[in-house]
């Protein structure tokens, strides 16, 4: 099975030893995925989803050791966007490497991450059940108008590799990652998220 | 005696007072007390007396020693605390008297075996309960006076809690989910702050027939109950309070029942509070490719360590590209086992971390293409020793098909055990990290040898009958324990025949080895095509001239997988290449399907080392227990011993 671009390899080739250094395009592009990951606005998730090569049988997405291959780009995000509360990434590491004649990327991204605490999920609601006796008159039980705001619990650490194909680099972005293998490395033992 | 603290007596002061009174006369205890000598008794009494606010009565001298009286076991211990006061020159040094005429429990030791006995009493282990209710009612606490008044009352539970995590550490059946602590007239918590130190995972407390009405006496409690299912408070002056519930939900996070009622939907929370799925220490698209990346894992490290890292070139072709990049990044203080101060001097030198080094000359510079720039980069690295057969529970793999090739990321740490061969700080640039060092002029702290964490990738392509690593990255950061680490290990030494807590990892490896067979004479050789069509690398085939030790030891590693699968189903259809028979040791696959994965790396590791052959290599590991060290010493021991038809095939 073969990706079509692998023929088309681009007439302005970088290759890994060409001196125009294309480290800063890749950086803002890994922190612009991570970015995705901690949107909770619904309307951006289809500008998430065309990142992704969705039109490939052979994107492959793996989640905690978790496969979504043969193209269940959509299944990804949605449950990132349903079983999982707001995130904030932060980047702490980055690499990559252009593999010549391929026309892929592949990048090693490092980072931290930490969770909404707050019993809210992405689309703010909890699991308080409320009574028509109680008022809702506290922050815990409203779901509506307000805009709640995150506790972010302790910081866990993350193992991310990309694959990217090359013609990102002629700023290309449009279902431009063939391959996403998201790690959590390790997690403290104080987060609510914790299994026991 | 019984009903002496019911409670019609106990709210009346007068009998309060005189069943006070009998209980101190019947709970005196013997102390001793050394050190006095440069002093006159009274004077030693008064000023115990005046510092510690303990009154000891009846005191008189016995040889080098006074000995007196506290009024409970309380004092006693308090007075313990006070071990080592200054007095008139000397260190005052005091001592409880095991009392002999059984005036009551007067000793430490006879206390902790009241208080145990009575924790079992009330602990239900069907229930997982320990039943704290009532107290002062309580025959046995009562008639031994543990229960007399409020001061001993609110250091009972301290104690009580401090028993009762001691004995959940000698017994494991002794596992407390549920508390109740009701009819205690408690008109606050501070007395029971401990518990959330000794319970943190509680599920179930009663608080019912109390006298708390303040939330701040509660709020001690954040953040610490996080598994708290069920509260019960009814009968508290602090359930009238119309914030009563709300602060109830902000406390307990994951409180479902609030005094017998829903206040929270449980499958909504778990689905919002739980991960949906958590680090699973092995993935892998197919089993042949886990096989596969096991094989070459514990091949490349086990080179990796060793003094030769840079055979491992063999695998590396002039447009190979291999980086370093330093997280510095310091993990969460709460993480188990976490380095809260690595050093990573030996590493910045080579970092190619993007995020942190903004000079694109040194983007490009630390990016090593082709085998001469690699070769030096592994020399610039420090010595490492991986514990992949020692400890294979702290790495993680994950594999898959990619495109020609497949990628394998190994997550885990190693030691630093030696400064690398080439100071990369002198070597290259040494006018401006000699400033560098010049101006922070801490060097040696910066260039400690230490455990680190890592994360290391490899694009991996076959070619032709061998591999070769178009793309190898290495992150490395603080040491910390990985997330899929399950439960602490208890034995450094692992055994592989009896390990209960890996007990799901031997099924996942091997279940690959099992059907390898059938795979291979099942499905035709189809798809040699991704690999035939696809000539994307101009490679030059790496180093022919090879000796044979240098072809045995990297043969696993040059062995391409039978399956670089591009997805999960039809993955074994793809290109089978039959190259099973090139492995460096070949197990007949009927012994091969009883060994886990430790065994299997364990058995090519001592063939790596001992040139055995298969049968006299399985020979050795099962006599020495699949103990490395054991077979290893064993082997040396009867070198002279062993047969010729032992090595070789």
């Amino acid at each position: 099975m073969l990706h079509t671009s692998f023929n088309n390899p681009g007439s302005n080739n970088p290759g890994p030893n060409n001196n125009n250094d294309q480290s800063g395009f890749i950086e803002l592009f890994v922190k612009k995925i991570l970015l995705h990951l901690d949107e909770t606005d619904q309307s951006k998730l289809n500008d998430f989803y065309l990142l992704f090569d969705h039109t490939s049988p052979n994107t492959k997405i793996i989640f905690n050791s978790q496969p979504f291959d043969n193209n269940h780009v959509i299944e990804f995000i949605k449950m990132w966007n349903t079983s999982i509360v707001t995130t904030q990434h932060v980047l702490t590491s980055l690499d990559y490497h252009i593999i010549p004649g391929l026309g892929f990327i592949i990048c090693n991204v490092n980072g931290k991450v930490r969770f909404d605490e707050s019993g809210n999920d992405r689309l703010g609601n909890n699991s308080v059940i409320t009574t028509a006796q109680q008022p809702i008159n506290n922050s815990l039980t409203s779901t509506t108008t307000v805009k709640k705001r995150p506790l972010w619990g302790p910081y866990f650490g993350v193992s991310l590799q990309i694959m990217l194909q090359e013609r990102i680099l002629n700023n290309d972005l449009n279902n431009v990652i063939s391959g996403f293998n998201y790690s959590i490395v390790y997690q403290p033992k104080d987060s609510l998220l914790v299994e026991h | 005696m019984i009903n002496r603290f019911n409670n019609t007596n106990f709210h009346n002061p007068n009998n309060l007072s005189q069943l006070a009174q009998q209980n101190v006369n019947s709970n005196k205890v013997k102390i001793s007390i050394n050190g006095w000598q440069n002093a006159t008794q009274n004077d030693v009494i008064n000023f115990i007396s005046r510092k510690t606010r303990i009154a000891v009565v009846d005191s008189y001298i016995d040889g080098q020693l006074v000995y007196g009286f506290v009024n409970n076991i309380t004092q006693a211990n308090n007075l313990l605390n006070y071990n080592g006061i200054r007095f008139a020159g000397n260190a005052l040094k005091f001592n409880i008297i095991n009392d002999q005429n059984g005036t009551g429990v007067g000793t430490t030791n006879n206390t902790i075996k009241l208080l145990t006995e009575f924790l079992y009493k009330r602990f239900n282990p069907q229930l997982k309960m320990l039943d704290l209710s009532a107290l002062h009612q309580d025959p046995v606490l009562v008639s031994n006076g543990l229960f007399s008044s409020l001061s001993t009352q609110s250091k009972m539970f301290p104690a009580l809690m401090k028993l009762a995590e001691s004995e959940s550490g000698k017994n494991p059946a002794f596992i407390i989910e549920s508390i109740n602590l009701s009819d205690n007239n408690l008109k606050d918590v501070n007395g029971l702050n401990s518990m959330a130190l000794t319970f943190p995972t509680l599920k179930n407390l009663c608080l019912a027939n109390n006298q708390i009405s303040k939330f701040r006496s509660l709020e001690n409690w954040k953040n610490k109950f996080k598994y708290l299912r069920e509260l019960i408070l009814t009968n508290n002056p602090i359930t009238n309070d119309l914030s009563y519930k709300n602060e109830m939900l902000r406390l307990f996070p994951r409180l479902i029942l609030l005094d017998n009622v829903y206040v929270r939907d449980e499958t909504k929370l778990n689905s919002i509070l739980n991960l949906p799925f958590y680090k699973k220490q092995f993935f892998w698209e197919n089993d042949q490719l886990g096989q596969y990346a096991t094989d070459f894992i514990s091949n490349f490290l086990n080179l990796w360590d060793s003094n030769t890292r840079t055979q491992l070139l063999q695998l590396y072709t002039p447009q190979s590209q291999f980086s370093t990049s330093v997280d510095s990044s310091i993990p969460t203080s709460t993480t188990p086992n976490s380095d809260q101060d690595p050093s990573f001097g030996l590493y910045l030198p080579l970092s190619r971390n993007i995020s942190k080094v903004s000079s694109s000359k040194s983007r490009l510079e630390r990016l090593n293409v082709g085998l001469e720039q690699i070769e030096k980069a592994f020399r610039s690295l420090p010595k490492t020793k991986h514990f992949l057969l020692e400890s294979p529970h702290n790495y993680s793999v994950e594999s898959w098909g990619f495109a020609p090739g497949f990628i394998i990321t190994l997550h885990g740490f190693y030691e630093e055990v030696g400064k690398p061969d080439l100071d990369r700080d002198l070597a290259s640039n040494s006018n401006k990290s000699n400033n560098r060092n010049r101006r922070y002029n801490n060097n040696n702290n910066n260039n400690r040898l230490g455990k680190k964490a890592f994360d290391r990738v490899w694009l991996v392509i076959p070619q032709g009958n061998s591999v070769i690593v178009a793309s190898d990255m290495l992150c490395v950061r603080a040491y910390v324990e990985g997330s899929w680490v399950k439960s602490p290990p208890s034995q450094t030494k692992v055994q592989p025949q009896q390990q209960p807590l890996q007990a799901q990892q031997p099924l996942q490896v091997q279940q690959p080895l099992q059907v390898q067979q059938p795979l291979q004479v099942q499905q035709p050789l189809q798809a040699q095509q991704p690999l035939q069509v696809q000539q994307p690398l101009q490679v030059q085939q790496p180093l022919q001239v090879q000796q044979p030790l240098q072809v045995q030891q990297s043969g696993a590693i040059l062995t391409p997988p039978t399956s670089a699968g591009t997805n999960m189903s039809n993955a074994s259809a793809n290109n089978i290449i039959n190259t099973s028979t090139t492995t460096t040791l070949q197990i007949p696959p009927e012994i091969k399907s009883k060994l886990n994965m430790q065994q299997l790396i364990l058995v090519n590791k001592i063939h790596l080392e001992t040139k055995l052959n298969v049968q006299y290599t399985l020979m050795l590991c099962e006599q020495s227990g699949w103990n490395y060290d054991v077979a290893i010493r064993g082997f040396q021991s009867s070198i002279n011993n062993i047969p010729r038809e032992a090595y070789g095939m």
